[in-house]
């Protein structure tokens, strides 16, 4: 019995298995291999296994690229993240302040980011909102007697610009999933609450905080995965081929993008790419396992 | 009685606070949304002005016309719909077998599967674009929709396995037997009592799907280069890349019809969207 489960159960998998692997798997070790060659534009064809040179070259040249944008990386998701969870609860806990009426047209109205395709937001954004003549930002200076400001001429006002594009974009998701959280928690729990006379920032310390985070906590990993490998938003805004806007902004996907497809250096952007795989691998075996003991 | 209506009094004030706050931060969030509106309904020389208003001065469908006649966006969209019928297909047929495996049976390796597959959905596949585009240039994929979709199909793969798993296992096991006591075999019973039970989570890991094929635009801009092939997200890149001055009126309407179908289809699955995502996505 067992063993006729068995057969048929890698018999279901086959197709699935297979195609992870043609698509997912063997990229990866292509990837792996790559990165310990020196394969470039020079060398298409010819290229040749050098060793670790790439990597050597990613993690400890004197002015690394990589590092630098790896810090990038880690202030762009810590930033995001707690701006996301803060204002995401606050305006869930807004939402489901009792007797307000409209509160399902409001939140509607909040999703819509969410719903518009990624990639038209952010080209959107990058001339209807950024853009020095047509954006609407800039109109606003000017109406306001201001001068004109391009958002995405230098590092840390390109920097603020996507950060406020992306918080745009993910708020609805982290909105919708405290909102979900906050209704699951028990009415009475407050009323009895009020009748020992705990007030409101009590409340919500000792019973909606700790009534929400289980339900909280994957969904802000999870935020976190893709916040990390957001890749669109820099891309696009600030780095699309022909038209560099000054900012030299990079995380460190947007730099071993940059290295495969801009300056034709695969073999370190296969390298900068496998380190970057580890790291989210650790992390993630870190996060999961935290997940599990609460 | 006094300190009564007093509390009333504050509560009313607090509420039209809040009404307050959020009528301006939806305003403030729709903003973008309402600028590409009226851009996309007004004449060519209305977004060069100075003036800043949400609502066309003149307005006319001319953006819409020159979109839908004069530039090929019904290629585009025809492009994009084989995309996504043709992904749909090919990751379901992989997808609902494996999830069925894995959510019905108990096998050595199972474990180890969903937790591998976590850790390639990990993966961020942009890191790996340029060896899939080596591998496709030496099959001689490059610029096929048939290469797109085995890329797309195989990425959308490990989430739907995850996805469906999670529906899977809320399905009681009894009825399973109680079709087998009636006589029917392992087939018949998946595809009379399973699959149409499972309908709704299909239905749902479907439309996800859908949403992730049109969303997408790196791979559709990196592998596909023959104007012919582009898809929507292709089509409306190159719109924005040539001289956004004179495109941009038109690239706003070709937004505002790119994304219609996708607001109406969300908004009909929002609720399946939260549990799912955060079911698929981390819990091991």
């Amino acid at each position: 019995m067992r063993h006729r489960f068995k057969t048929k159960a890698w018999l279901y998998l086959t197709p699935a298995l297979l195609i992870i692997f043609i698509v997912i798997v063997f990229p990866i070790l292509y990837t792996g291999y790559i990165s310990v060659t020196n394969m470039s534009l020079y060398h298409w064809s010819d290229y040749k296994v050098i060793g670790l040179d790439n990597y050597a070259r990613a993690l400890f040249k004197f002015d690394s690229v990589f590092l630098s944008a790896l810090l990038t990386t880690v202030l762009w998701t810590a930033l995001n993240m707690v701006i996301q969870l803060g204002v995401g609860f606050l305006i869930a806990l807004g939402l489901n302040t009792p007797k307000l009426r409209l509160k399902r047209v409001y939140k509607t109205l909040l999703m819509v980011p969410w719903a518009v395709p990624a990639y038209i937001s952010i080209l959107l954004w990058r001339v209807g909102m950024f853009n020095i003549e047509f954006g609407v930002l800039n109109k606003l200076l000017t109406l306001m007697g201001f001068g004109k400001v391009d958002f995405l001429s230098n590092n840390v006002i390109a920097f603020c610009s996507c950060m406020a594009l992306n918080l745009w974009m993910a708020l609805p998701f982290m909105i919708a999933t405290i909102d979900g959280a906050l209704q699951s928690i028990d009415r009475g729990l407050y009323e009895s609450a009020t009748l020992d006379g705990a007030g409101f920032w009590g409340k919500i310390r000792y019973i909606t905080i700790p009534g929400i985070k289980p339900i909280i906590a994957p969904a802000a990993v999870m935020t976190t995965f893709i916040t990390f490998k957001q890749f669109d938003i820099i891309y696009l805004l600030t780095q699309q081929r022909g038209y560099m806007t000054g900012a030299t902004l990079n995380t460190v996907i947007t730099y071993a993008h940059q290295n495969a497809f801009v300056s034709n250096n695969y073999g370190l952007s296969g390298a900068v790419s496998m380190l970057l795989f580890i790291v989210i691998i650790l992390f993630s075996l870190l996060t999961n396992r935290s997940l599990q003991e609460d | 009685m006094r300190r009564i209506s007093k509390r009333k009094h504050r509560e009313k004030i607090r509420l039209v606070t809040l009404n307050f706050i959020f009528i301006i931060l939806c305003f403030v969030t729709l903003i973008p949304i309402f600028y590409t509106l009226s851009v996309s309904f007004s004449g060519q020389g209305a977004a060069l002005s100075g003036s800043l208003s949400f609502l066309p001065e003149n307005p006319t469908l001319e953006n819409y016309r020159a979109i839908l006649l004069d530039e090929p966006f019904l290629l585009w969209l025809k492009n994009s719909l084989i995309l996504s019928v043709g992904t749909i297909t090919i990751s379901m047929i992989c997808a609902v077998p494996a999830a069925y495996a894995v959510s019905r049976w108990r096998f050595p390796g199972r474990c180890g599967i969903l937790k591998a597959l976590l850790v390639l959905n990990a993966f961020p596949q942009v890191l790996s674009m340029f060896a899939l585009f080596r591998v496709l240039k030496t099959l001689g994929l490059l610029n096929s929709h048939i290469g797109l979709m085995m890329i797309y199909a195989g990425s959308m793969c490990v989430f739907a396995i995850w996805n469906m798993k999670g529906y899977f296992d809320t399905i009681p096991v009894d009825i399973e037997e109680a079709s087998k006591i009636d006589g029917a075999n392992n087939t018949q019973m998946i595809l009379r009592i399973v699959l149409p039970l499972a309908k709704p989570a299909i239905t749902v890991t479907c439309v996800m799907v859908l949403i992730t094929v049109w969303n997408e635009y790196l791979f559709a801009t990196t592998f596909l280069l023959d104007s012919d092939s582009y898809s929507l997200a292709g089509g409306l890149y190159q719109l924005q890349s040539n001289d956004y001055s004179r495109s941009w009126p038109m690239f706003t309407a070709a937004s505002v019809l790119a994304s219609a179908p996708l607001l109406l289809i969300f908004f009909k699955i929002q609720k399946y969207m939260v549990s799912g995502l955060t079911a698929g996505g981390v819990k091991g």
